[in-house]
């Protein structure tokens, strides 16, 4: 992997779980570059939307839910962990490696865990290295 | 319905890696329901052939198209253009889907995506359970609407086995025992009578033991 690898991400978010990335300055220019999908329920996360996130040339995708048992519909947050883990499974199936593709649970606005899962997330991508299928 | 189950992308990589231009017709029909061949798994599938193939270096292109249901030729039809558009179609139906695209294309290899496994009902959300073998000899009457031909793995017609525990089958502790269903079910419908009922050998030539079955409605020929 070149060292200057610099990881593009595609983030979906719940609105619940925070409104806009921008107000967190996620896109740190220097070590990658973030595309955010907001949706108004993280149930809304279907598998092919994550998949053509890497077909668009996504090194790494991340999608962030509100805790467990705090989804505004009851159940949304984990329908998106059920599907995260099925593509999770494809795309080790594929060859692309499922840790391509993270999970996140956040409380209403707590930066403190999307800078930590930011900071796992680019960790994690200098180890794999970039999308194969780019 | 017909429930069927998609093949492996290992598999599916391995059966398309003759041919450069695919489509990937699925049916919305039964294979929808069990989530193995409707529009959103062929988008699915797409997808991840597209990443494999440009993963592994090779050229290839995908095209996706979802018929209302694959074993009949008048839905088929809306499909004939894509399919004479690519080099062979690459089927999400259940194998008589398959089958049907294959007859009415000769010239195009129809290739299956799924494995069709076997007729039954959706138990709960994601679970699907076998209620048919579509043995061609109803006898659903007597056995208060559960088949003990297909729910009960001895396939025993005249009373349980005497195995079962609480319930549940001596051979698949996970399962339901058919007979104590059987049982419960003609009680609540007042027909424990029907138990005394003698059901004879089953006569299996009208199953698939008897070869491919063939059904003819003269008053609906033309």
């Amino acid at each position: 992997m070149t060292k200057d690898f610099k990881p593009k991400i595609t983030l979906f978010h719940c609105i619940n779980a925070f409104g806009d990335a921008d107000e967190f300055a996620l896109d740190d220019k220097n070590t990658c570059e973030i595309h955010t999908v907001k949706m108004p329920c993280s149930s809304m996360v279907k598998d092919v939307f994550l998949l053509r996130a890497f077909e668009a040339g996504a090194d790494g995708v991340i999608v962030m839910v509100c805790p467990e048992g705090q989804c505004r519909y009851l159940e949304g947050n984990i329908r998106a962990k059920k599907r995260v883990a099925w593509v999770q499974h494809l795309l080790d199936e594929i060859g692309l490696d499922g840790r391509r593709l993270f999970l996140d649970n956040m409380a209403s606005g707590d930066i403190a865990t999307v800078n930590q899962t930011m900071e796992n997330v680019l960790k994690n991508l200098a180890v794999i290295g970039p999308n194969p299928a780019v | 319905m017909i429930v069927g189950e998609q093949k492996s992308i290992s598999e599916i990589k391995t059966i398309i890696a003759p041919y450069k231009r695919i489509l990937i017709m699925g049916c919305g029909t039964c294979v929808k329901t069990c989530f193995a061949g409707g529009e959103d798994e062929v988008a699915v599938l797409a997808s991840s052939l597209r990443l494999a193939c440009k993963k592994d270096g090779k050229e290839i292109y995908i095209e996706e198209f979802t018929v209302e249901r694959q074993c009949e030729d008048e839905f088929i039809q809306e499909g004939a253009p894509a399919i004479t558009r690519n080099e062979s179609v690459l089927s999400l139906a259940c194998g008589a889907g398959v089958q049907a695209l294959a007859r009415r294309f000769v010239k195009t290899p129809v290739l299956p995506g799924v494995n069709t496994t076997f007729i039954g009902v959706l138990e709960k959300q994601g679970v699907f359970t076998e209620e048919c073998a579509g043995c061609g000899d109803c006898k659903l009457a007597i056995f208060g609407g559960i088949c003990p031909v297909t729910r009960c793995a001895k396939k025993l017609l005249n009373g349980p086995c005497g195995g079962s525990q609480n319930g549940k089958c001596e051979v698949n502790p996970e399962t339901d025992c058919a007979w104590q269903m059987i049982i419960e079910r003609l009680n609540i419908l007042g027909q424990m009578e029907n138990l005394r009922v003698y059901v004879p050998p089953k006569n299996w030539q009208t199953s698939l033991s008897g070869g491919p079955r063939k059904m003819v409605r003269e008053d609906h020929m033309i």
